[in-house]
C-alpha cells in the first residue's frame, strides 16, 4: 500500500476517537473492553467458532453487495433478499422429505432472493429509479410479509412466538467435522466457494468483463455494444440470488427454522464487508472475517453492558475511513489535457 | 367502504377531522426531511443520510430537553445534532471526496449505532417527562419552508446559485461561484430541517426510541424524487405519503381479514410502485454527485 | 504584458512572453494547439496564476487572483467551452454571478438584457431555457454575458470554431462596432483567413515561446504559418483511390434527434471499400446523430445495409462483429475507461469476438505500436496517458481485427498537426486494406486535404459536392450552410 496522506490519517483517527467516545459514552474502559474482547472472542475456541459462524452469512452477502457494486448498484436490500431467501427455503425444507431437500431449499432460497431482486433491477434500469431507495422499501416490506407469515400461516403451532417449525435433522446441513473444537458448520465451504466463484467469473469471462464495464461507465459500455439494461436486470437478480443462498444457508446450518425479526440488520454489515473488500472479490474472505469477528465481539461486550449499538458506529467508520483512502487516488487526478 | 362508515358512526368522531389531522401529523415530519435533502441535492450532494440525521436529531432533543427540562434546549440540541451530522456529510463528500452514497449510508449506520447506544445507556434520562413545544409549530414551519424555498430558488440570488451550482459545478466555478461555500451553506439548511424533523417525531412520540424513524428518512427521500426536486411538488408528494401512512393507522384496527403487516407496509409499498411508475426523464439536478 | 511565464508541473507552458495590445483595436493571437495561448489569456483573464511576470491595464498594474477580480477592472473572456447551463433560463445564465442585488427583480433584469442585446443586434427569448441555443446564439450570449458585466478589454477563444463562414463574418463586424465604440478585443484564434480578413495585430506563440507580434498589414498567411508551425509540412493530394465494392448503403434514412425533431432527413449514400469520405458541416446539423444512428445507438426509419446485407435490425454489439468501428467524439465518455488499463481498453467493444481473451496482449500490443505512443506499459492506467497518446490508442483500435467500416467522428480532436496527420495516414492505409472510412470533421481544410469525396450536412440534410467542387471553399462553405445556387 502506498503513503497515506495525511489527510486520511487525521480521518483515521478522528474515528479511533469517535469509538473510544462511544465506549466512554457506554460507560465501559475502553482497555477493559479490549481485553474481554482478546479473550473471549478471539482466543477461545468458542470464540473463533463462533466468528466463523458470523463470518458465513457475512462472507456470502459481502459477495452479493460486491456483485451489485461492480455494476455500479448499492444493494441495500441484501436483507430483504436474505429474508426471502431464507423464508423460502423452509417452506421448502418442512415440506420435502429426506436429504434431497437440502439442494431444493437452497436452490428455493436462490431464487426467493432473485426474485426480490428483480424489480430493482426493472426499475434502475427502464425507469431510472434510484436502487437505494427501492431496496430499502423491499427490505422493509420482505420484514412484514415474513413476518406476517410466520404468525400466521408459517406458524408452528406448538411455538409461542412467530416461527416456523424445525426442519427434520435430514434436513440440516452438517457440520464440517464432528469433534468439538471444530464443530464448523459445512456452509463454510459454500462461502469460500462463492468467494472464488465470483473472482473467476469477473475476471476471466465475458460476462464479468461486461459488468465491469458497465459499472465503470454505462455510457462507454452502450458504445462498446454492451446491453446495459440487460446487464443491469441480470446482476442485480444474481446478487439478490446469493444474498438468498445466504439466507437458505442460514436456516439449513444453523437455525434451523424462520422466525420474526430473522436478519440481525446484515444489510449495513453486506455493504461494509462488500466496501472494504477492495478491488478484488477474494478481499471478501478478509473482510467477511472481520466483521465476523467485531459481531461476536460486540456479542461478547454486551454481556458487559456495552450495548451493541457499538457495532454500527464501528461499521460506518470504517466504511467511511476506508472509502477516503480508496478515492484518495481518484480525487488527486488532474485535469485530462 | 364499511369500516369508515363504522368511524363516522362512533360518537364524536368525524373521520374526515381525523384524517386530515393525522395526514398532517404524518406528513410534516417528511415534508420536513423532504425540503432538507431539496437543499443538499439541489447544491449537488446526493443525500441518503436524512434517516440517520433525523434518528439522530430525535434522540438528542429526546435526552437533552429530558435532561434539562427546557423544551427549547431539547430542540436546539436537536438542531445542532442533525447540523453536525450534515456538515460531516459535507467534509467527507467535498474534502474527501467519498462517494456521495457511502458517505450517506456511514453516517446512518454511525447515528443509528450511537442513538441506541445512548437510548440503552441512559435509561434513567428516559424515564423522564420530555418538554416539547406543541407540534403546531413544526407543522407550521414544515409549509413555511416550503413557501421559502419556493421564493428563495425562484427570486434570489441565493436561490439562483444554488440553482447553479447544482446544475454544473464545473461552468458555475467558470462564472465565478464558489461550489464548496454555497455547498456548505446548503448543508446547514439540511441540518436545520432535518433537525426540525427529527425534533417532532421525538415530540410525538414523547420519548426516544430505537430506530424510530423507521425508514422514513428514505421515504422523504422518495418524496423529494417524485417531486421532481421542486419544493410545492414534493410538499405535496410528502403530504401523500402521510396520507396513505395515517391511513394505514386508522384502518388498521378495523378490518381483522388484513393482517396488521399488510397496513404497516403499505407505505413502502406506495413508494415503491410510486417508483415504478416514474416514466419520463430523470429530472434530478443534472450535476448531482459532481464534485 | 511583460515576461509571462507559467509552468504546470514541469511543463512550461509559457516561457517569458511579451503581449501588448492597443486600445480600440482587434488583436489576435494564434498558434497551434498546445501553443499556450489559451493559457496566456487565462493568465490575464486570472483563471490561472503567472509564476513570473506582471502585466498592467492603461497604465495600472495588476494581478488578477481569480476571474472575478479580472471583470471587475473590465477584462472578460469567453472561452471556448460555453459556461452556458441547459438547465437554467437565457436570462440566469447572462446574470449568473453578477446578479443586480439579492432579490431579483425579473422585470428590470429583463429590460436591461434587451438594451444590451439589441445594442448588438442580437435577440433572446429570456425566459427559456438555454438548453434550446444552438453553438452560435450561445456564443452570443456569453458576450452579451462580457457586456452585462460592463466589460472594456473582450477575450474571445476560438470565436468561430462552431460557425459557419456566414456567421463567422457577422461575428467579426459585431466585434468592430464594439471597437469602435472603444472596447478592446482580443481573438485567440488558428484561422488564418479570419484574421488577415478582421484583425488590426496580429502575435504568433510556439510552444510556450513569443515568436513574432506585428500589424496584421505587414505580414502574410504564409509567413504566419511558417511562424506557427515551424516545420514544413508535407502537401497532400488526396489519393486517387480506386472505390471497390459497395460496403455500406444508406437508404432514406430518417433519424429523430433529442428533442423529437427529424436530425437526419432521408438521407442516402454510399460508402465504397478503398475511399476515405468525409462529412463537412457546422456541428449540430445531424452528424452526431447519424453515427449514433449507424452504430446502433439509435433508431432510424429507412434501410441500412452492410455488404448487402441489412442490418437495421442488428444491435450495436453485433454490427461492431460485423465490422463496423467507431472512433468516438469524446472520448472520456464513449471510448475508453480512463480507470482500466491500457490492455483492458484495447478489446473494450470486441471483447464479444471469438476467442478475444487469448488475443488480448496481442491487441494490447498492437494497438500502442500502430501510431508512436508514448507509454510505459500495456497495464499502465489509461487516464496516465496524456490527451494525445490517448487518442492514438482509440483511433488505433478502430483499425484491429479487420475493420470493415471505421466511423471516426472528429479523430483528430485536441491532437497537434503532426499527429493528426499520422492519424489520417492510418485511415487511409485502413481503406488501402479494404475498408471504408467515413470521417466526421468540423474544420474543412483538414477534410479538403485527406478525403476522396466530401458530403454535406445541414440541418440534417445530406449532398455530397459535385466533383469540380471538390476543392473549391467557398462553395463547399456554401453547402455547408444551405446558400448554394
Amino acid at each position: 500500500m502506498k503513503f497515506l496522506g495525511w489527510k486520511q490519517v487525521i480521518l483515521a483517527l478522528a474515528g479511533f476517537a469517535l469509538i473510544i467516545l462511544a465506549l466512554i459514552a457506554a460507560k465501559a474502559v475502553p482497555a477493559e473492553a479490549l481485553s474481554q474482547v482478546i479473550e473471549k472472542a478471539i482466543t477461545k475456541p468458542s470464540g473463533w467458532r463462533n466468528i466463523l459462524k458470523e463470518s458465513t452469512p457475512l462472507i456470502l452477502l459481502g459477495c452479493s453487495v460486491f456483485l451489485a457494486l461492480k455494476v455500479g448498484l448499492f444493494n441495500i436490500g441484501a436483507d430483504g433478499q436474505f429474508v426471502i431467501g431464507a423464508c423460502a427455503a423452509v417452506v421448502v425444507a418442512l415440506n420435502v422429505p429426506g436429504p434431497v431437500a437440502i439442494p431444493l431449499s437452497i436452490i428455493a432460497g436462490i431464487l426467493g432472493g432473485a426474485l426480490w431482486a428483480l424489480p430493482v433491477g426493472l426499475i434502475k434500469a427502464y425507469r431510472g429509479g434510484h436502487e437505494v431507495i427501492t431496496t430499502i422499501m423491499l427490505n422493509n416490506i420482505a420484514g412484514f410479509f415474513t413476518f406476517y407469515l410466520v404468525s400466521g400461516p408459517l406458524k408452528d403451532p406448538t411455538s409461542q412466538q412467530p416461527s416456523t417449525a424445525s426442519i427434520a435433522p435430514s434436513a440440516e446441513l452438517p457440520n464440517l467435522f464432528q469433534q468439538d473444537t471444530f464443530r464448523i458448520n459445512s456452509s463454510l465451504i459454500f462461502a469460500i466457494i462463492c468467494v472464488l466463484a465470483l473472482w473467476w467469473y469477473l475476471k476471466r469471462t465475458v460476462g464479468g468483463y461486461e459488468i465491469s464495464a458497465t459499472g465503470q461507465n454505462v455510457n462507454v459500455a452502450r458504445f462498446a455494444g454492451i446491453n446495459v439494461n440487460k446487464v443491469i436486470v441480470r446482476t442485480m437478480s444474481a446478487s439478490g440470488g446469493i444474498a438468498g443462498l445466504a439466507g437458505a444457508l442460514q436456516v439449513l446450518a444453523f437455525e434451523h427454522r424462520f422466525y420474526g425479526n430473522f436478519s440481525p440488520g446484515y444489510g449495513f454489515d453486506a455493504l461494509g464487508v462488500a466496501l472494504l473488500a477492495g478491488g478484488n472479490p477474494l478481499g471478501i474472505l478478509a473482510s467477511g472475517t472481520l466483521f465476523g469477528t467485531i459481531a461476536e465481539s460486540t456479542s461478547v461486550l454486551s454481556r458487559t453492558g456495552v450495548p451493541k449499538g457499538l457495532s454500527y458506529i464501528l461499521l460506518g467508520v470504517l466504511v467511511i475511513v476506508f472509502a477516503a483512502y480508496r478515492y484518495r487516488k481518484e480525487a488527486q487526478r488532474g485535469t485530462d489535457s | 367502504m364499511e369500516p369508515i362508515l363504522n368511524l363516522l358512526a362512533a360518537p364524536g368522531n368525524n373521520f374526515v377531522v381525523t384524517l386530515l389531522l393525522s395526514t398532517l401529523a404524518f406528513s410534516s415530519p417528511l415534508i420536513l426531511g423532504a425540503l432538507a435533502g431539496l437543499f443538499s441535492e439541489r447544491s449537488g450532494i446526493i443525500n441518503i443520510g436524512l434517516e440517520g440525521k433525523m434518528l439522530a436529531a430525535a434522540c438528542a432533543t429526546a435526552f437533552i430537553g429530558q435532561a434539562s427540562g427546557s423544551p427549547i434546549v431539547g430542540l436546539l440540541a436537536g438542531i445542532l445534532t442533525a447540523t453536525i451530522f450534515s456538515i460531516i456529510h459535507w467534509i467527507l463528500t467535498q474534502v474527501y471526496q467519498i462517494d456521495h452514497i457511502i458517505s450517506g449510508m456511514g453516517i446512518n449506520a454511525i447515528a443509528l449505532g450511537g442513538t441506541s447506544l445512548i437510548a440503552k445507556t441512559y435509561l434513567n434520562i428516559s424515564e423522564k417527562e420530555m418538554p416539547t413545544f406543541p407540534v403546531a409549530i413544526y407543522y407550521i414551519a414544515a409549509w413555511v419552508a416550503a413557501a421559502s424555498i419556493w421564493y428563495l430558488l425562484k427570486s434570489t440570488r441565493s436561490g439562483l446559485r444554488l440553482f447553479a451550482v447544482g446544475n454544473d459545478p464545473d461552468k458555475s466555478r467558470q462564472m465565478g461561484l464558489k461550489p464548496l461555500v454555497i455547498r456548505f451553506q446548503a448543508l446547514l439548511a439540511t441540518g436545520l430541517l432535518t433537525g426540525l424533523a427529527g425534533a417532532l417525531i421525538a415530540t410525538n412520540a414523547g420519548k426516544f426510541s430505537e430506530d424510530m424513524t423507521s425508514g422514513r428518512g428514505y421515504i422523504a427521500l422518495a418524496a423529494l424524487i417524485l417531486g421532481g426536486w421542486k419544493p410545492w411538488p414534493t410538499l405535496i408528494a410528502a403530504v401523500a405519503f402521510g396520507f396513505f401512512g395515517s391511513l394505514q393507522l386508522i384502518l388498521q384496527g378495523q378490518n381483522s381479514n388484513i393482517p396488521g403487516q399488510f397496513w404497516q407496509a403499505l407505505p413502502y409499498l406506495i413508494t415503491l410502485i410510486a417508483m415504478a411508475g416514474m416514466v419520463g426523464k430523470n429530472r434530478a439536478p443534472a450535476g448531482l454527485g459532481q464534485p | 504584458m511583460r515576461g509571462i511565464t507559467k509552468k504546470f508541473g514541469n511543463v512550461i507552458a509559457l516561457d517569458n512572453v511579451d503581449l501588448t495590445v492597443q486600445p480600440g483595436h482587434i488583436h489576435a493571437i494564434v498558434g497551434e494547439n498546445g501553443a499556450g495561448k489559451t493559457t496566456l489569456m487565462k493568465v490575464l483573464y486570472g483563471a490561472h496564476s503567472a509564476n513570473r511576470g506582471e502585466y498592467e491595464l492603461s497604465g495600472t498594474s495588476y494581478k488578477f487572483k481569480n476571474p472575478e477580480a479580472a471583470i471587475a477592472a473590465g477584462v472578460g473572456m469567453v472561452s471556448q467551452h460555453y459556461a452556458i447551463i441547459p438547465e437554467l433560463t437565457c436570462l440566469q445564465n447572462l446574470m449568473l454571478g453578477a446578479e443586480p442585488g439579492q432579490i431579483i427583480n425579473h422585470l428590470s433584469a429583463t429590460q436591461r438584457a434587451n438594451q444590451l442585446a439589441a445594442q448588438m443586434g442580437f435577440s433572446f427569448n429570456w425566459h427559456q431555457t438555454a438548453a434550446e441555443l444552438s453553438p452560435g446564439q450561445a456564443q452570443k450570449l456569453e458576450i452579451l454575458k462580457l457586456l452585462w458585466r460592463n466589460a472594456s478589454i473582450l477575450i474571445l477563444d476560438e470565436p468561430t470554431a462552431m460557425l459557419a463562414p456566414e456567421d463567422a463574418e457577422l461575428l467579426y463586424a459585431k466585434l468592430h462596432e464594439l471597437t469602435d465604440a472603444g472596447a478592446t478585443v482580443i481573438v485567440v484564434t488558428h484561422r488564418l483567413p479570419d484574421v488577415m480578413d478582421h484583425c488590426d495585430e496580429v502575435t504568433v506563440l510556439r510552444g510556450g515561446k513569443l515568436i513574432d507580434s506585428c500589424p496584421v498589414s505587414q505580414t502574410n498567411p504564409s509567413d504566419l504559418a511558417e511562424k506557427m508551425i515551424g516545420l514544413s509540412m508535407t502537401e497532400h493530394t488526396p489519393s486517387q483511390a480506386t472505390p471497390g465494392k459497395s460496403l455500406l448503403q444508406v437508404n432514406d434514412v430518417t433519424i429523430k434527434g433529442e428533442k423529437g425533431q427529424d436530425a437526419v432527413k432521408n438521407a442516402s449514400f454510399e460508402l465504397k471499400a478503398g475511399e476515405l469520405v468525409g462529412i463537412a458541416g457546422v456541428d449540430g446539423n445531424g452528424q452526431r446523430e447519424l453515427f449514433h444512428a449507424l452504430m446502433g445507438l439509435k433508431s432510424v426509419s429507412g434501410q441500412i445495409s452492410l455488404e448487402d446485407q441489412s442490418f437495421t435490425a442488428l444491435s450495436t454489439q453485433q454490427r461492431i462483429q460485423a465490422g463496423i468501428r467507431l472512433i468516438a467524439e469524446d472520448r472520456h465518455e464513449e471510448a475508453v475507461i480512463e480507470s482500466w488499463t491500457i490492455a483492458e481498453n484495447a478489446i473494450l467493444g470486441l471483447q464479444r469476438m471469438p476467442n478475444i481473451r487469448a488475443k488480448q496482449p496481442e491487441l494490447a500490443k498492437a494497438v500502442t505500436e500502430q501510431f508512436p505512443t508514448k507509454f510505459d506499459h500495456v497495464n499502465q492506467p489509461f487516464r496516465d496517458l496524456s490527451g494525445g497518446n490517448q487518442q492514438k490508442i482509440v483511433v488505433a483500435r478502430a483499425l484491429q481485427q479487420d475493420p470493415k467500416v471505421i466511423l471516426a467522428f472528429q479523430p483528430t480532436r485536441g491532437i497537434d498537426l503532426y499527429v493528426a496527420d499520422l492519424v489520417y495516414q492510418g485511415l487511409i492505409r485502413a481503406t488501402r486494406e479494404g475498408a471504408t472510412v467515413l470521417v466526421v470533421s468540423f474544420d474543412l481544410d483538414e477534410l479538403m486535404t485527406y478525403c476522396d469525396r466530401i458530403l454535406v450536412m445541414n440541418h440534417g440534410v445530406l449532398s455530397e459536392v459535385p466533383p469540380e467542387f471538390r476543392t473549391d471553399r467557398q462553395a463547399i462553405g456554401r453547402m455547408m450552410v444551405g446558400a448554394a445556387e
